[in-house]
Parts: C-alpha cells; structure tokens; sequence
C-alpha cells in the first residue's frame, strides 16, 4: 500500500528538503530531484497498476484523494516525464541564478501536477493547479528570456480563473460542495454550456493551443532545456486532462449538427484543434531554431489530442490518449536530445550547428526515433496514435478537419526532418569540430529509456490500449477491441508488430546495402565552389537556411496577427488605466470635487425620476 | 480597566512628548507597545464604557467588542512595526503619531458618528502633518483639502441624519430608522455623502485623487502609516459603518457597486500602465480596498475583516521593503532596480512572498481568502462582482509577476541594499505567517473567530 497522501508529502518535503540540499552543493539539490521524483512515479505506477493506491488522508486537512482510471493514466505519464527529466538536472544546474531554488520549485510542480490529478475535490484541484502555475513560473526565468515568464502567467492565469469560475458555478449548483463528481452531475441547460466553454478556456491555455497557444513557444524556446521537456511532455498535459473534464465528462446537451451527428461545441473545438494544427505547423516549417520548431509541433500535436477528443468515438478516445503517451515521450526525447546538442555545443540554432552525428551518435538516434514517432511513421508509439485519430476523423466524415489532420501530418514530415538533417548530418561545422562529446552516461539513461519506450508503444501497443480502455469504460465510451496482436479500428485490423518486423528488415536489407556499398567520402564544408566562385560566407551554404522559403513566403504576412492581437489587447489595458490616470489623478483637487458633485447629482436625479 | 486608556494614553503621552525632543521617541515606542501589551493580557476587557456618565443616546459611548478589539489589536501592531522600524529617523514625528495612534484608535472604538468626525480629522491632521516627510508640499496640500472636503461632506451627511432623527448613536440612530419606517431613498442623500466623504479617505476611485501624490512620494515612515495602517483602520471603520448603521437603498446600493467595481477595474489597469514600483503598489491598493468595502456593503462582515487584515500586513511588508530600496537608491522605476533581490535575497523572499499572497497563488494566505471571498460571493448570486474580482485578478497577476521577475532575475547593476536588522526580522516574520497561515489556516480562523461571533459562512 502506498499512501497519496504521504507521496505528496513526500515531494512537497523533499522540496524544501531540495533547497537546504542546494544551498550546500547545487548538485545535492538536483540529486534529490532525481530520486524524489523516481519515488513518486515508482510508487504510483506501481501501485496504481495493482489498484492499490491507497486515498486516506490523515495530515492535510480539506485535501481528499480519489484515484481514477482517467488521473492515474496522466498521472503515471507526467511524473514518468519529470523522472526522466530530473537526470539532466545535475548538468544543467552549474547555468541557473539559483540553483537551489530550481530543484525545490521542480519538486512543487511534480506535487501539483500530482495533487491534480488525483483528487476529487473541485477546490483542491484549483489549488494544486495554481500551485503548478506559480513553481513551474519561477522556472522560465531562469533561461535566457524574462518576459516568457509573464507571458505565461498571463495565459494560465486566464485559463485558470475561467477553470475557477467554472469550479464555483458548478460548486453554486452543487449546494456549495466541490465534489468532482457530484459537481460534475449538478449542472444543466445553459450553465452546463458555460461550465464546459470555461473548462475548454482552461484546457486551451495550458495545452498552447490556438488561439491561446502564444505563450507556448515563448517559453518552450526561452525556458532552461530540463524545464522546456517538461513543459512540454508534462505539463502540458493538465491541458489534455482539462480537455477530457471538458469534452467527455461534462458534454453539454447543446445543439447537434445531425449530418455529422456531433455536437456544435465539439465540432467547433474540433475545429480550432485543427487549426491549431495547421498552424503550429505553418510556424514550425520557418524557425531556425530547433527547440522553437519543436515546440511548434507541440502545439500542433495539441491539436490532434483535441481533435480526437472532441470526436469522442471509441476509436478517436484510445487514440487521442494514446497520443498524449506517445507525444510525451516522443517531445520528451526530442526536447531532451537538443537540449544535449546545447549543453555540448552552446546552440540549438540550426543554421550554426551541423554534424553532431559523428560526435554524438546516440543522442542522434535518440532524437531520429522520437521524430519517427512525432511524424507517425511506424514502428513507433506515434504512429498507432495517428492511426486511429486519422481513422476516426475519416469515419465520422469531418473532411474539412481530416484535411488539417493529414496536412499537419505532411507538415510535421516537413519540419521534424529539418533538424535532424541540418543539425545532425551533414559537414560538421569547423567551430564545433573539436570542442563536442557525446553526452554524459548520466544523460544518457532518459535518453535511451525514452527511446526504447517509443519503439516500444509502437510495437507492442496491446497493455496501454487496454489500460486505456479501462479509462474508456470509467467515462462511459465504448472500448477499443484489442487483442494481443491485433487493434481494431473502423475499418480495419492494424498489427503495429508485423509493421515493425517489416520495417525492421527494411532497415537491415538497408544496412548490409551501406555496408557492402562504397564508402561516401568526408569533405569539409568549404570544400566546395559555385560557379567558380570563392565561397565567403559559408552559413549561406549551410542547406538548413532558408530551406522553405517559397512556401514560407505564402504566408508569412501574417504570422504575427495573433501575437499583435494579444499586444495590442495588454496595450489596452494599459491605455484605460492611463486614461484613468488622466481624468481622476490630477494634481488639482477641484477636479476630485467635480466627480464627487457629479455622483451626488447621479444620486438627486434619480430621486426625482 | 477602561477601553478609554487606548486613546487617551497616547493623547497624554503626545502632550507630555512636546516638552522633551529626546524622550518622545522612546515615549512612542513605550506606548504603542504598551497597548498591545494592555490588549494582549486580557487587561482591557470587552465592553462598552459611556464617556462622563451619560447615558448612550446622550453621552458619546466607546464600544469595544470583538471586532473593534481586533481591529485596534492589528492596527497597534501595525503601527507599533513601523514605528520601530523609523523612530530614530523620524523622531521629530514622534508626537505627531502618538495623536495619530489615539485619532486611529478612537476611530475603530467610537459608538457615535460625532465622535467618529472628529476622530477623523485628529487621524486626519496627523496623517497631513506625516506625509509632509515626502517633502512634497503640493501633494501634501491636496491631501489636506481633499480630506477636508471629505470630512465635511461625512458632517453634511451627520448633520442631515441628526435632523431628520435626532440621534447620532451608531446602534440607536439604526433603532430609529428602522423604528421610524423611513423609506430607504430618503435616507439615501445623507449615506451617500457619508459614504463619499469616507471614501476620499479609504480611497476610492473617484475621489482619491490624493493617493497618487502621497504614495508615489512616500518614505518609509508615511508610506507603510498611509498604505498599512491608516487603510486598515478607515477599512474597519468604514466596514462598521456599512454593516450596522448604513440604510442602504436599491440606488445607493448601486452607486456604491459602480464606485468599487471601477475602482477595481481601473486600480489595476492603472497599476499594469505603470512602471514605477510605488506607483504599481499604490494602485494595487487601490483596488484591493475597494474589495474590502465591497465585501462590508455586501454584507460579509468577517471576509471583510480578514480581508483588510491580510492586506495590512502585506502592504506593510510590500511598503516598507520598497521605500527602504527607494531610499537608498534614489529612485523606484523597476528598469533601473533589475536584479536588486539577487543580492537581498531574505528581503526578496518575504516580499515575493507576501506579493504571491496578494495575487492569491496557494500555499500563501491570499488564496485561503481570496477562494472564500469568491465562493461565498458566488453562493450569493454575485456574479457580476465574481467576474470583476477574476479579471482584474488576471492583470494584477500579470504585473506583479512582471515585476518580481524583473527584480529577482534580470541582470541590471546590482547593489547591496542595506536593510536594518529589524526591518528584515519584520518582514521575515509577517512573510513566514503568510506561508504558515497559507498552509494552515485553522489557526488564524479559530483565533478571529474567538473574538468575532459573525456568521461565518463559506469553506473557511
């Protein structure tokens, strides 16, 4: 038996625990991290597979526990992620302000995220949401760009208040309980619609998808590498939770579209998860920066869980699941190989990096199997995932939306492929040359888990799609028809393990091709000429610049109408309080005098009407 | 013994103050720590004492229960940190904030609206005389005729009362009117110049133009007095007022919403517009007392007291720590203080800290209140005012996470601000209470409740 109650404790100590730790050596600080957050996700995958988490709670007053299918699947992910991630913070740690402080608000982010998804009290979940809103907060800063930090708290904050209001609706209807499950069940008619248009605020908000995705690549480019992988395979995905809360359990009974038998809310949220698909796409097709492409694709592959979501068929709820395991460790995997890329070389630009491969072999396997995954393309955990999103929304004839779906599928071929080729491959870049080594043994374990993991949920996928149904059957869809070999989709059977041994002997047919073949010859990269001429500026023949640029030139007038809109909305903001300032704090009391008159008056002409 | 002694020590302690420059401090620091000390051992008991004999329709009468006895308690020790932290300072002061001390007291204590004018303009006097140490004279002299213009419509207002019912006893002139079955409109000219006339003082929007001069300018003397101590007494006062002798009609009721909601909306907005830390503070205050009124026009006595008291502190802790940064480095806008807690961590810690709980983020105390200030607002279908207090909360979020950021995390030039030792021990404490009683709120919630016998309501 593992208690909920003494885990969270645990981590929230450990914390504390964590700081004195750092104050001593930082590295103690992060040492603790690891084992801390090893602790939590053991014991709660552990006892949580067993169904013997036990809920009591005996030391927190007003904190109740329930544990649930749905809260134990994210919750078994997203403290998997930040155990992952705890490896490489002993070597990230020498580069922050303050590195004891980093370790403890690590810490209280993993308590959070593990309060919120294991309690079943409405106030408890806002209270351990905002805990993860302000300890992951502190956490950006401490990377190369401060304002990401504001731009984030502006978001959550919006997400988080609408997901507040929502709580005290539902709680108003309840007879002032916050019982999850009671709440859930005690609105109806319009309030339902409201309660289920602010939970789908706050999921948006912290899933980065369009249109209140700016803060997303903000902070994904800007925040320290751990805290970016962890961002993006953890705590993104309270969002995801959010979405379930919203789109399966509350379901408001608005208006049906009967020729695609959908709901008006769903189609709609469908149909802004498929533009944010689209257009983290679009945005990740231009950056030069690979960990700003990949948080575009984050945002893109938000978009696929919401699209799957809203369909909430059997098929597009295993998928959209599976897609948050498979995403998670695939941008894990990815995040955390550039993020290794960087701490060796200084750069996660593109256009200043090329052939790390010959340097750091694994870290480019690792990254090459997690962008397979984020692509789709089997054997990896991706692929199933995308299989059945792109069944379903095929099935239940959303053309307009199976088009973005299959577009940001191309897309992502597009972009994932960019880095690895101009980052990976190639010449290696003279600056580079001497300087890189492959990344410690330490680092090395997340990577090389993460990556069998991967391969893993794409080959042998029938444990977690039963799990999955598990989750199904609690939230009342159908579920999936699995058995050991086979998955059941609308039309048709899918065996992830024949694909993958094809796949495999592909890879071996291809490799006794490269080793009989003649060997490719090594030259440096200003072993070149171009018409004759001397070559000056050899970034320019660095193939990752301007890689796209004719597609990029279609669109990119108007990359920046959200971000302007959202700036011109703070200006507002401003604007107003200026104006107040204006009118009201004057240096002539007279002016005073003549609002307080112009109330009194109000209040006599009132009286006389 | 007698409640009177909490005003009329000070009162004498003032006068005896003026013969000796040397003495007065340490006569300030003896009497302000000495009312704690009379209300901490139960020597002053709950009561209510007729001044001369007379009895209470006639006499002016001091009622001390348990909510003006927590009232004077927190507004004492309010006052008495600030006095330790700038008595050598400003020792010139001294008597002035004895008189301050005694008008503060008599307003929390007072049973009789004629008494409570005069209250105000003793705690008036003294609060012109102390912000004249911002050396701003012309800011000084707004304040002065604004909270004359202030005290005189609270007297039109009296006056009007005491002509149409002949009393001016707090909880006998409620009898009356209730007895007398006036219509609440009629009444409604008299409240709303009162309520205009307190709320020049207690700071709201429209007829607050002071604050900006006061504040913007302030030490750490009149700073922390004004935004702290002065907030939190005319808040209580006001909450008395609101809560047992106001007749508040439908169209007063809406005067009253309009007035606060705006000053919430554009506190805030104009707390985002700014750059200058004691601007961005001032005008967060701003909105943070109009909460507190709101909440005692609404009816939620006890929110309200929490409220006011959790603000106290933290605007003390927020103030101090920023006027003690201005005064070494001659200057507040936040560009040109980057980084400045990288290398004053403790006081960074309380002050982000205590900034956190304003926000309302969990493990601090704000978010114990704030959540039951929404829920119990919410339970009685106040919507509109759940909605305001939510988006403002967004924009207020948004600044003081701007700024904390830039404090603790930008690299700008750095230097060591020398903060006394007892400064720092007092906002490290109020700081650790904040955590402590953020985490567990029990405590503080059974120790109010122990002295205030209000209906509670919510999930406190």
């Amino acid at each position: 038996m593992a208690n909920l109650e003494l885990i969270l404790l645990v981590v929230l100590l450990s914390g504390v625990l964590a700081y004195l730790g750092g104050k001593i050596h930082r590295v103690i600080g992060t040492i603790i991290t690891i084992f801390v957050s090893g602790f939590a996700f053991v014991s709660i995958a552990y006892f949580g597979f067993n169904d013997i988490l036990d809920t009591s709670n005996g030391f927190l007053p007003l904190i109740t526990f329930d544990v649930t299918y749905l809260g134990l699947y994210f919750g078994i992910i997203v403290t998997f992620i930040f155990f992952m991630v705890s490896f490489f913070n002993p070597y990230f740690i020498d580069k922050y302000k303050y590195p004891a402080v980093y370790s403890m608000l690590y810490l209280f982010s993993l308590a959070g995220v593990i309060g919120v998804f294991f309690t079943n009290n409405f106030m408890t979940l806002f209270f351990f949401f905002e805990l993860v809103v302000w300890s992951s907060l502190f956490l950006i800063p401490l990377g190369k760009c401060k304002h990401a930090a504001s731009w984030y708290y502006g978001f959550s904050a919006f997400g988080s208040f609408a997901l507040l209001f929502a709580i005290l609706i539902m709680s108003v209807n309840n007879n002032g309980s916050f019982e999850i499950a009671s709440s859930l069940l005690a609105v109806d008619g319009g309030n339902r619609i409201l309660v289920f248009i602010l939970v789908m605020v706050a999921a948006f908000a912290k899933l980065g998808a369009f249109p209140l995705h700016i803060w997303l690549p903000k902070v994904l480019t800007n925040a320290p590498d751990p805290v970016t992988s962890v961002f993006s395979g953890g705590l993104e995905k309270l969002g995801a939770f959010m979405a379930v809360v919203g789109l399966i359990k509350i379901l408001p009974s608005g208006f049906v579209i009967d020729v695609l038998d959908m709901h008006l809310s769903h189609y709609f949220i469908a149909l802004l998860g498929a533009l944010s698909i689209v257009f983290g796409t679009l945005m990740a097709i231009r950056q030069d920066d690979a960990k700003k492409l990949l948080a575009y694709s984050s945002m893109s592959n938000g978009g696929y869980i919401l699209v799957a979501l809203a369909i909430a068929s059997d098929t597009s709820f295993s998928g959209a699941l599976y897609h948050v395991l498979a995403h998670a460790l695939a941008s894990t995997a990815a995040f955390l190989a550039i993020g290794a890329v960087k701490r060796q070389t200084g750069t996660s630009k593109m256009s200043e990096l090329g052939g790390v491969i010959h340097k750091m072999p694994i870290t480019y396997l690792v990254y090459l199997i997690a962008i397979i995954s984020m692509a789709g393309i089997p054997p990896m955990g991706g692929f199933i995932s995308k299989w059945l999103i792109f069944q379903s929304v095929i099935n239940e004839g959303l053309i307009i939306i199976a088009i973005a779906t299959f577009f940001g599928s191309i897309g992502s071929f597009l972009y994932v492929f960019r880095p690895l080729a101009a980052l990976f491959l190639g010449q290696e870049i003279p600056e580079i040359k001497n300087i890189i080594k492959e990344a410690p043994l330490v680092m090395q374990i997340p990577l090389i888990t993460l990556s069998l993991l991967n391969i893993f949920t794409g080959v042998y996928p029938r444990d977690i799609l039963l799990f999955i149904n598990k989750v199904a059957v609690e939230l009342g869809i159908n579920p999936l028809e699995v058995s050991t070999w086979y998955v059941k989709g609308n039309n048709g059977y899918l065996n992830p393990a024949l694909i993958s041994g094809i796949f495999g002997v592909g890879v071996f047919v291809s490799y006794i091709i490269f080793i009989v073949l003649k060997k490719s010859k090594k030259v440096t990269l200003m072993d070149t000429y171009t018409a004759g001429n001397f070559v000056y500026t050899e970034e320019l023949l660095h193939y990752s610049v301007d890689f796209y640029a004719p597609l990029e030139r279609l669109y990119e007038k108007y990359i920046d109408i959200m971000k302007n809109f959202y700036n011109s909305l703070a200006n507002k903001v401003k604007e107003f309080g200026n104006f107040v300032k204006y009118f009201f704090f004057t240096n002539k009391p007279e002016v005073t005098v003549f609002w307080i008159i112009v109330v009194i008056l109000y209040l006599l002409w009132g009286e006389i009407v | 013994m007698s409640v009177v002694l909490v005003i009329s020590i000070p009162l004498l302690a003032a006068f005896l103050s003026i013969l000796s420059k040397k003495i007065a401090p340490y006569l300030l620091l003896a009497v302000s720590l000495g009312i704690i000390g009379l209300l901490s051992f139960d020597v002053i008991n709950l009561q209510t004492v007729t001044i001369g004999g007379f009895a209470a329709p006639y006499g002016i009468n001091l009622i001390l229960d348990g909510y003006s006895y927590v009232g004077i308690y927190v507004v004492n020790i309010l006052f008495f940190l600030i006095s330790v932290v700038t008595y050598r300072k400003y020792s010139k002061m001294a008597s002035i904030l004895l008189v301050a001390l005694a008008g503060l007291n008599g307003l929390l204590l007072t049973g009789d609206l004629f008494n409570l004018f005069v209250f105000i303009e003793i705690s008036g006097i003294a609060a012109y005389l102390i912000t004249t140490t911002n050396k701003q004279t012309v800011a000084t002299f707004n304040y002065l005729v604004l909270g004359t213009v202030g005290s005189s419509l609270y007297l039109f207002g009296l006056i009007i009362l005491y002509a149409m019912f002949g009393t001016l006893n707090m909880s006998d002139l409620s009898t009356v009117i209730a007895a007398s079955g006036a219509n609440s409109m009629e009444v409604a000219l008299p409240f709303l110049l009162m309520f205009i006339g307190l709320g020049v003082e207690a700071k709201l929007l429209p007829f607050n133009s002071w604050v900006k001069g006061i504040l913007s300018s302030s030490n750490t003397l009149s700073g922390p007095m004004i935004a702290s101590v002065y907030a939190t007494a005319i808040g209580l006062m006001f909450g008395r007022l609101l809560t047992t002798v106001f007749v508040v009609s439908d169209q007063l009721m809406m005067i009253i919403s309009a007035v606060v909601v705006f000053s919430i909306l554009a506190g805030e907005a104009m707390a985002y517009a700014s750059t200058k830390l004691r601007e961005i503070l001032l005008f967060s205050s701003i909105a943070q007392a109009a909460i507190v009124v709101l909440l005692f026009a609404l009816g939620f006595e006890w929110f309200g007291l929490v409220l006011a008291i959790v603000n106290g502190f933290s605007k003390l802790v927020l103030f101090l720590v920023v006027n003690r940064i201005v005064d070494e480095t001659n200057t507040d806008e936040i560009d040109s203080l980057r980084g400045i807690f990288s290398l004053n961590k403790l006081v960074g810690v309380a002050f982000t800290a205590t900034a956190l709980s304003v926000i309302g983020l969990p493990l601090f105390v704000g978010f114990v209140v704030k959540m039951n200030v929404l829920t119990s607002l919410m339970l009685n279908d106040y919507l509109v005012f759940v909605i305001v207090i939510l988006i403002s909360s967004v924009v207020e979020g948004v600044y003081f996470i701007k700024m904390i950021v830039k404090l603790w995390f930008d690299s700008g030039e750095v230097r060591v601000i020398k903060f006394d030792l007892v400064t720092k021990y007092i906002v490290l404490v109020i700081a650790i209470f904040i955590v402590v009683f953020g985490i567990y709120f029990d405590p503080l919630k059974e120790l109010l409740s122990t002295y205030v016998d209000f209906v509670i309501g919510g999930i406190l």
